[in-house]
């Protein structure tokens, strides 16, 4: 059972009333309700031709928020789907804590989702919305009502509970869709851009809200956006997915850092991918000149994280130097953008802003980058 | 031209057309009140008419038949009606052209064509296995026919303006399939099914042509009750009959706009 009688508030904070043995107590509550997941060879197609999935094997840990991340169209959605036994995958397994879940239709599954739409019914209160699962469950009157107060108060609704279901603002109905799903205590969450609807400042703190509530009930959050940024922020670990195959997965810094191929580095945002055309040992011969790597690990890319390079006025040495002049300045306060036209190309730097000399547009520099922050991959 | 005039003009317009459908009924309702049976003249205001609706008999059993072939053909209509539209929305990504057209063609149907044919069979039937004299169950059954494309296209736009994904929603808050139509489906179209109630009701109220070649001797309805006291002329027991139709279908129809209207 997991325990909601520790409220979180608007911005998931405990409550600071919560007695000091808290901790220990939520730690039990993650080992009983938390499930892994694992996928192997599923597939899937629409259609004669339209491969949704193709062939994906991935392990989900117990507890873990993890997200699926990926353009419209990767099979990011169909794979929620799959878990939530809303769409049956043309081959493969799928175990659910331990269970072999795939011929399981989802009335039958642990298994609770938060739609993009919220898909909250329209003839119900919320009170009802809330109860919905736990009473076709077949949970007596009195424990369900007692379970909705509980939730209610875990996710600090108030008076919403009262409502009619278009009384009810877009973050709100986010917040009860959030609660229908948690109060039936499922072994695994599925959220499929729950937050893509709503506005940049109430999304953001949704997003902490979300995260803060995954923690302390210490359950398996599978989570679905095509924003890398939403991705990073929230995931203990991230699935880029393409085509139906899955890119690369890992921690949100191995992924953006890290990335596994050229894909993976374009999604995550990064532009200063340039051509290998020889190589020495670690020095590497590319479209910008000679470049030095810490780690050669193949393929015939490079990638320059912007905020890694160092400007420099005039010319300076250094054991990756470059030299280019600033075609393009964004300030931003905090930081700057720069475009630099060098060797016949371009190269985008951020550099922060720490009140000191700032580059300005046609102005000659040198761009220091370390070797240890350049990393290879293959298109 | 002056906007102000024109606004003028297009509200005169209105008020011309609302005079055109309604002066007619506002004529048989006043003469019903008649003192004399003049069909001509007004003399005075009286409820003589009323009170000699009560004491007919005939007039009393056509009611009766009137009430008995809405309600009973309603409520089959709205059954089967119910699943039918469930099915369109179920289908409607699929080719279903011609079993569309085939549902609808009712609708379009001369009314005499389709009362002709469902004498016709009528007929054949009841000499081929001795059931379905002409009576209330063949009245029924013809009124249950016209009336399904109605309920269907009702249910069917009901679900069709319903988020998909609520579907979805039920399914993953553990609905079996039965608790899905009991808790999800029948609540979230109620007021759909309400309306198209209603409609069937004022369809089967009105219907003469249909009713006229599918009746029984005994099944006489309202309006054929009216058809064949008129050959006699126009009573003014006819204007009191008419005014409570009227009425009566006035008020099924007002029901149908509301809970059409009202999006639970």
């Amino acid at each position: 059972m997991t325990d909601f009688t520790t409220a979180v508030d608007a911005t998931g904070r405990a409550d600071s009333a919560a007695p000091s043995g808290e901790d220990t107590g939520e730690q039990s509550h993650l080992q009983r309700g938390a499930s892994s997941i694992t996928l192997q060879g599923l597939h899937k197609r629409f259609g004669r031709d339209a491969v949704a999935l193709d062939g994906v094997d991935l392990t989900i840990e117990a507890g873990e928020f993890f997200t699926l991340l990926g353009p419209s169209g990767c099979g990011k959605t169909t794979l929620l789907r799959i878990l939530a036994g809303l769409e049956e995958a043309d081959e493969g397994q799928l175990n659910i804590g331990g269970k072999d879940v795939i011929d399981v239709p989802p009335h039958h599954r642990s298994v609770n989702t938060v739609f993009q739409s919220y898909a909250l019914f329209p003839h119900l209160s919320v009170r009802e919305n809330l109860a919905f699962g736990l009473k076709m469950r077949g949970m007596p009157a009195a424990q369900r009502e007692q379970k909705v107060a509980e939730i209610a108060q875990f996710i600090k609704l108030g008076d919403l509970v009262d409502r009619r279901i278009d009384q009810l603002s877009g973050g709100q109905r986010q917040r009860i869709a959030l609660a229908r799903a948690l109060v039936c205590e499922p072994d695994v969450l599925l959220l499929d851009e729950p937050l893509s609807a709503l506005d940049a400042g109430l999304r953001s703190q949704l997003q902490v809200e979300l995260l803060r509530v995954q923690k302390r009930l210490g359950m398996t959050f599978v989570f679905v956006t095509h924003d890398q940024d939403e991705a990073m922020v929230m995931s203990d670990r991230i699935a880029v997915l393409n085509g139906g195959k899955i890119q690369q997965v890992g921690a949100p810094r191995e992924v953006y850092e890290r990335p596994s191929n050229a894909f993976v580095a374009r999604f995550m945002g990064h532009d200063n991918l340039y051509r290998v055309t020889a190589r020495n040992g670690n020095r590497l011969t590319t479209e910008l000149g000679e470049l030095e790597v810490e780690q050669d690990g193949g393929g015939d890319l490079v990638l320059i994280r912007p905020e890694t390079l160092d400007l420099k006025p005039g010319h300076v040495e250094g054991v990756n130097h470059l030299h280019g002049r600033i075609a393009e300045r964004l300030y931003r306060g905090s930081h700057a953008e720069f475009r630099l036209e060098l060797a016949g190309t371009t190269l985008q730097a951020v550099v922060n802003n720490r009140g000191k000399h700032m580059p300005d547009v046609g102005d000659e520099v040198t761009v220091l980058v370390a070797p240890e922050d350049l990393v290879t991959l293959s298109e | 031209m002056n906007k102000r005039a024109m606004r003028r003009g297009l509200t005169t317009f209105w008020w011309l057309t609302v005079v055109f459908l309604y002066l007619p009924l506002a004529v048989v309702m006043l003469f019903s009140f008649n003192a004399s049976n003049s069909a001509a003249r007004m003399t005075g205001f009286s409820l003589r008419w009323y009170h000699q609706l009560l004491g007919n008999e005939q007039i009393m059993s056509a009611f009766a038949n009137t009430l008995i072939l809405a309600v009973i053909s309603s409520v089959i209509a709205l059954a089967i009606g119910c699943m039918i539209g469930y099915g369109m929305y179920r289908h409607r990504h699929r080719k279903l052209g011609w079993l569309i057209i085939l549902i609808y063609l009712p609708i379009v149907l001369p009314d005499i064509v389709f009362g002709i044919s469902e004498m016709a069979f009528f007929v054949q039937f009841h000499r081929l296995t001795g059931f379905l004299q002409p009576g209330l169950t063949t009245m029924i059954i013809a009124h249950v026919t016209f009336q399904i494309p109605f309920v269907a296209l009702i249910v069917y736009s009901r679900f069709v303006g319903l988020d998909p994904t609520l579907f979805e929603a039920a399914k993953d808050l553990y609905a079996s399939p039965v608790k899905r139509v009991v808790h999800f489906m029948l609540p979230t179209i109620k007021p759909a099914l309400i309306s198209a109630f209603f409609l069937s009701f004022t369809l089967s109220v009105d219907d003469f042509v249909i009713s006229f070649f599918t009746s029984g001797p005994e099944s006489a309805t309202l309006p054929i009750y009216i058809w064949g006291a008129i050959k006699k002329g126009i009573s003014p027991e006819i204007n009191a009959i008419a005014t409570l139709m009227i009425g009566a279908v006035a008020l099924a129809a007002v029901f149908s706009l509301m809970f059409n209207r009202r999006r639970a």
